[in-house]
């Protein structure tokens, strides 16, 4: 029996998580939970997930950047796939996220709310080409 | 002794080249319990004014060297909330609203008794006061208003995005074993707070384009492209609704200025707005025309109409049409949004109907003034 894919969620917003986790879980993934940015480089770092997704909106508007890079800068954390999640309109009504030019790469750029079919799709997408 | 009410001692300046009229008025000031500096001519009290940001001057009109106007005119400038008075011995009504228009706050004419200095002063310094107050309120409203959306977009969203999210968990874990009947309650909690969403979007952007903070790029750009973007995006629930979408344009129309998303909203929430109230069968038709200067697209529907006693309201936030009977949807900021775009734009919106017959919205905006070609030009 081949071992589940890991997964760390990062987001601030508890029910948030909660409900992720639920979809994760159900698309067969073992899910990990950091409840804010530091909780999560720590998690990153001790259960190596296969692939992380992170909320770009947490406590400050840089939190979830300050994460990416922390992870990115990890010998694991080059290659593994790392999605971010935004809420809707950040700067105003129709501009969707466009990541500074310095911007590590993130292999997905996904809206809150999600659906759940999209982002088992997604992740399947990026595990798989991996 | 005299107190302004302020805890503070006031600080006020006297300038005027007779040295008998400084010294009387500082007596007289100084025993009200001001503070009083004084200067025997422009540039002395001008320096002086700089340094010691007085609350209120008396500038005499009429100096050697540099008039009162003068003085006024730069101390008006340089020192903030400073509240003048023009001392004149030739009280001309010219000279007078000229120092006003300079920014005095009033004049004193020669010669006065303490009497009137001191109540000119405490009255000048209540007016110093309750200027500062007010722009102090203003400002924290101003504060407040902008707190108020960055509080609306962030606690108002986060938990119906959470909810939305929820929903999708509640059908990935369990849906394949819901009944009908839960399936339907489910798909009318994501329908409501989907609407719900939508208001808050919608007033958001309202709240948005009434500070400043909506983010338009404007561009030299063709109505014919917003058109057709526009009913791409509403044919399939025309067609669902049974309703025919039209347009008629003519074959190359000239550039306006705009933001194309915005302007796409306009147009998808009027064509939204007509499948509302036109039946299955009826007809919603987008028609474009121009002259030299102006454009305008019309939207007409063969639908219910509005009743002409409603027809002035419908663009009031939070207005409308329907009765309480009736089956309502949407945020009521649909067409309060559109006017708010059109007038960013310069144009206009405007609507006729006749219950039983149909409605028309007819926008109308001015064709840009484009010297070059494909450049993007800001209409004056």
């Amino acid at each position: 029996m081949t071992a589940k894919k890991k997964i760390l969620l990062i987001d601030d917003d508890k029910d948030f998580l909660f409900a992720t986790k639920l979809i994760l879980e159900k698309g067969g993934y073992e899910v990990f939970l950091a409840e804010d940015g530091k909780t999560g480089v720590e998690m990153w770092k001790s259960i190596n997930p296969d692939l992380a997704i992170i909320d770009m909106m947490m406590e400050t508007w840089g939190e979830g950047f300050s994460v990416l890079n922390k992870i990115r800068a990890t010998d694991t954390g080059k290659e593994t796939p790392l999605f971010m999640l935004s809420a809707v309109d950040l700067q105003g009504p129709y501009q969707s996220f466009e990541p500074p030019p310095e911007f590590p790469t993130v292999n997905k750029v996904l809206q809150k709310p999600i659906k759940a079919d999209d982002l088992l799709g997604y992740i399947r997408q990026a595990l798989g080409v991996k | 002794m005299i107190m302004t009410g302020n805890s503070e001692k006031h600080l006020i300046l006297i300038i005027d080249d007779e040295e008998v009229l400084r010294d009387g008025c500082r007596q007289v000031l100084e025993r009200c319990g001001y503070d009083v500096l004084t200067a025997g001519q422009g540039n002395e009290g001008i320096k002086l004014a700089r340094e010691r940001m007085p609350d209120m001057a008396f500038i005499d009109l009429k100096m050697p060297n540099m008039s009162g106007m003068e003085i006024i005119e730069i101390l008006s400038r340089d020192i903030p909330d400073v509240v003048l008075v023009m001392i004149t011995g030739f009280a001309t009504i010219v000279s007078a609203v000229e120092a006003m228009q300079k920014g005095a706050y009033d004049y004193l004419p020669k010669p006065f008794n303490p009497d009137q200095l001191r109540a000119l002063t405490k009255r000048a310094l209540e007016h110093r006061n309750l200027k500062i107050e007010t722009r102090r309120l203003r400002e924290e409203k101003d504060q407040m208003e902008r707190n108020f959306i960055t509080f609306v977009s962030h606690e108002m969203r986060s938990p119906l995005v959470v909810i939305r999210q929820y929903i999708e968990a509640l059908n990935a874990i369990a849906g394949d074993r819901f009944e009908q009947d839960v399936k339907e309650i489910i798909e009318r909690c994501t329908k409501r707070v989907h609407n719900l969403e939508e208001m808050v979007e919608h007033w958001l952007d309202i709240s948005r384009i009434e500070n400043g903070t909506l983010t338009q790029q404007k561009v030299s750009l063709s109505l014919d492209s917003i058109i057709s973007r526009s009913v791409e995006e509403m044919a399939p629930l025309c067609r669902k609704k049974g309703i025919a979408l039209e347009t008629n344009s003519p074959r190359s129309l000239p550039p306006i200025t705009g933001d194309t998303e915005s302007l796409v909203r306009v147009f998808t929430n009027i064509i939204g707005n007509a499948t509302k109230y036109t039946p299955e069968g009826g007809k919603i038709t987008v028609t474009v025309k121009n002259d030299d200067y102006y454009i305008t697209a019309s939207i007409a529907d063969n639908g219910t109409g509005i009743p002409p006693e409603k027809l002035p309201l419908i663009f009031e936030p939070f207005y409308r049409c329907a009765e309480k009977n009736e089956k309502s949807s949407g945020s009521g900021l649909g067409l309060t949004f559109c006017k708010k775009i059109m007038e960013s734009h310069n144009g206009v919106i405007d609507v006729s109907s006749r219950e039983g017959e149909g409605t028309i919205f007819v926008l109308t905006f001015p064709i840009s003034i484009n010297t070059e070609r494909n450049g993007s030009v800001e209409i004056q």
